[in-house]
C-alpha cells in the first residue's frame, strides 16, 4: 500500500473535484472492505483515496409516489433496515442479508458491491431484476444509465475518469409486483456467493405472468439478465408446467454459456433449483387454488377476487 | 500525515496518523489498546471487531483517516467503575472463554446484537456472531453466555 494523499468528502462536488483533480491516481473508497484488502495485496495501486461514506445525500433511501431511490454510500445493513416488513422487495432484503458478516454488512455499500463488478456480486441480481437505474456524476454534469448497461466486464463499469456512481434507484413496486432472491453459497455466513437468481414477477388479476424480469449472479462475466427464462414465462399462467419449462430453457441457456467450464456440470442443474426457488417465493397461495405476488397482501384485494 | 479526531471509549484522541495506516493499527499501535486483535486481517474473523458510531465493523477493514469525527468503543470501554459489563460477566459464568483470542470482538458483536434485540432468540445470536470465529470452537458455550447476558441487563434496567 503506498497511500499519500487521503481525503474524506462532505459532499458529492467535492469528491467529484477531488477524482478529476487525481485522476487516475485517485480511487473511491466507502466501506473498505473489497479496496483495502486489494490495497494491500498490491492488486489496486494508486496513491490518492477518496472517502464518500460520511456523504450524508449519499446515504438516503427515499421512496417517492413512482421511485425508490438509495444513495450509493447506503450500507446493507441500511438496506435491510428500510425494506423491512415489506415483503414486496424480499429479495433485496435477502440479497443484503446474504452478504458477508454483520460487520460486513455494516461498512459495505450497495455502490461498493456495483462498481467492483464482481460476478458474485450479492445485490446485482436483485436491482438487474428491477431493472435499476444509476445515476453517475462527474465535472461535465449528471447522466444516467441502466444497471444493465453500466456492467462491462468482470471488474469493469461504465465509469468515466473522475464520475463518481451517486444513486440507484427503480420503479417502486405495486400490487401484483415482486423481486425475490435465492442464493447457494458454501456456508451460511461469509458466503461468496456461487449461484444467485433473482426474479421480478408481476402477476395479473388473472393469474397470469404480466411481466417477468430474471436476472443471474455468478453465471456470467457479471450480473446477467436471463432473457430466454423471461420470454418463456412472459403471457403465462404460472402453473408448475410453465415454471418447470422456463427452469430448463434457464438451464440449457446456462449449459451453453459455461461449456468447457468444470462448473458447468453442477451450475447448469443448480440453476434450474435455485431458479425455482426464487419463483416459489415470489408466489403466495391464497388457501383456495389461487394465488398472487408476494406483498400483494398489503395492497386492497384485486375486485371480484375476495 | 494527516490529523483525525476521534472519541473512543468516551475519550477524545487528535492525533496525526499516516495515510495509509488502518484504524486496528491505531488503536493498537498508536492508542496501545490491545484488547483489539488481528487475526486474519481480511474481514473473515472478526478479532478486530469494534463499535463504530453505534454498528459492527471489522477494524482492518476501515482505514483511520475514514474513523475522524466517529466515536468508537472497544473492549477497553466496556467495563465501567462499577466493574465488568453484564456481557463479559456472562462470558465468565458460563465459562464461554477458551484460548481467548476472539473474545473481545465476541463481547462486542453481543454488545451490538443487545443493543438493537435485547431478548433475541439462539438463532438470532447465532446470526449475530456469525461474523465472529472462534478456533477452539466452543460456540455453544458463547451463545449461552449472550443469552445469559440479555437476562442480566434485562434485570439492570428493572
Amino acid at each position: 500500500m503506498d497511500i499519500k494523499n487521503v481525503f474524506q468528502a462532505k459532499d458529492v462536488p467535492e469528491a467529484i473535484n477531488l477524482l478529476d483533480q487525481y485522476g487516475e491516481a485517485a480511487k473511491v473508497i466507502a466501506g473498505g472492505t473489497d479496496i483495502i484488502i486489494a490495497l494491500r495485496e498490491n492488486h489496486v495501486k494508486v496513491s490518492v483515496l477518496v472517502d464518500i461514506s460520511s456523504i450524508k445525500e449519499l446515504k438516503e433511501i427515499k421512496t417517492s409516489d413512482d421511485w425508490v431511490e438509495m444513495g450509493a454510500a447506503v450500507t446493507f445493513t441500511e438496506v435491510m433496515d428500510y425494506f423491512k416488513g415489506h415483503k414486496e422487495y424480499s429479495g433485496l432484503i435477502e440479497a443484503a442479508s446474504l452478504v458477508g458478516s454483520p460487520q460486513i454488512r455494516n461498512a459495505a455499500t450497495i455502490g461498493g458491491n456495483i462498481c467492483n463488478a464482481s460476478p458474485a456480486a450479492d445485490f446485482v441480481p436483485p436491482l438487474l431484476a428491477l431493472d435499476a437505474v444509476l445515476t453517475v456524476e462527474g465535472k461535465e454534469g449528471k447522466r444516467e444509465v441502466r444497471l444493465e448497461d453500466f456492467l462491462l466486464d468482470k471488474g469493469r463499469v461504465d465509469l468515466n475518469k473522475g464520475e463518481l456512481l451517486t444513486t440507484i434507484k427503480f420503479i417502486r413496486l405495486r400490487k401484483g409486483q415482486t423481486v425475490t432472491f435465492s442464493k447457494l453459497g458454501l456456508r451460511k455466513a461469509l458466503a461468496i456467493s456461487r449461484l444467485s437468481t433473482a426474479v421480478y414477477l408481476e402477476i395479473d388479476d388473472d393469474e397470469k405472468c404480466a411481466e417477468v424480469r430474471v436476472a443471474s449472479g455468478s453465471i456470467g462475466k457479471h450480473g446477467l439478465r436471463e432473457r430466454v427464462a423471461e420470454e418463456s414465462l412472459k403471457g403465462k399462467n404460472l402453473d408448475k408446467a410453465a415454471i418447470d419449462e422456463a427452469s430448463k430453457v434457464l438451464s440449457n441457456e446456462v449449459e451453453k454459456r459455461l461449456a468447457g467450464r468444470s462448473s458447468c456440470e453442477f451450475k447448469k442443474d443448480a440453476v434450474e433449483g435455485i431458479f425455482l426457488k426464487a419463483v416459489e417465493k415470489a408466489m403466495v397461495h391464497n388457501g383456495d387454488g389461487s394465488y398472487c405476488a408476494m406483498g400483494t397482501q398489503y395492497y386492497p384485494r384485486a375486485a371480484g377476487k375476495e | 500525515m494527516k490529523t483525525i479526531n476521534v472519541k473512543i471509549n468516551g475519550e477524545n484522541y487528535t492525533r496525526e496518523i499516516n495515510e495509509d495506516m488502518r484504524l486496528l493499527d491505531f488503536i493498537r499501535d498508536e492508542l496501545k489498546l490491545y484488547g483489539t486483535k488481528e487475526g486474519c486481517g481480511e474481514g473473515e474473523c472478526g478479532a478486530c471487531t469494534v463499535i463504530m458510531d453505534g454498528v459492527t465493523v471489522n477494524s482492518c477493514m476501515v482505514m483511520a483517516f475514514q474513523a475522524n469525527n466517529k466515536e468508537i468503543l472497544t473492549i477497553e470501554g466496556m467495563e465501567d467503575e462499577k466493574g465488568l459489563h453484564p456481557i463479559q460477566q456472562a462470558f465468565l459464568d458460563e465459562g464461554a472463554v477458551q484460548c481467548g483470542f476472539c473474545i473481545p470482538g465476541m463481547v462486542l458483536s453481543a454488545k451490538a446484537l443487545l443493543d438493537k434485540n435485547p431478548k433475541p432468540s439462539r438463532k438470532e445470536i447465532k446470526e449475530g456472531i456469525s461474523g465472529n470465529l472462534c478456533r477452539c470452537t466452543g460456540y455453544n458455550k458463547i451463545v449461552d453466555s449472550i443469552e445469559k447476558a440479555s437476562q442480566y441487563l434485562e434485570g439492570e434496567d428493572q
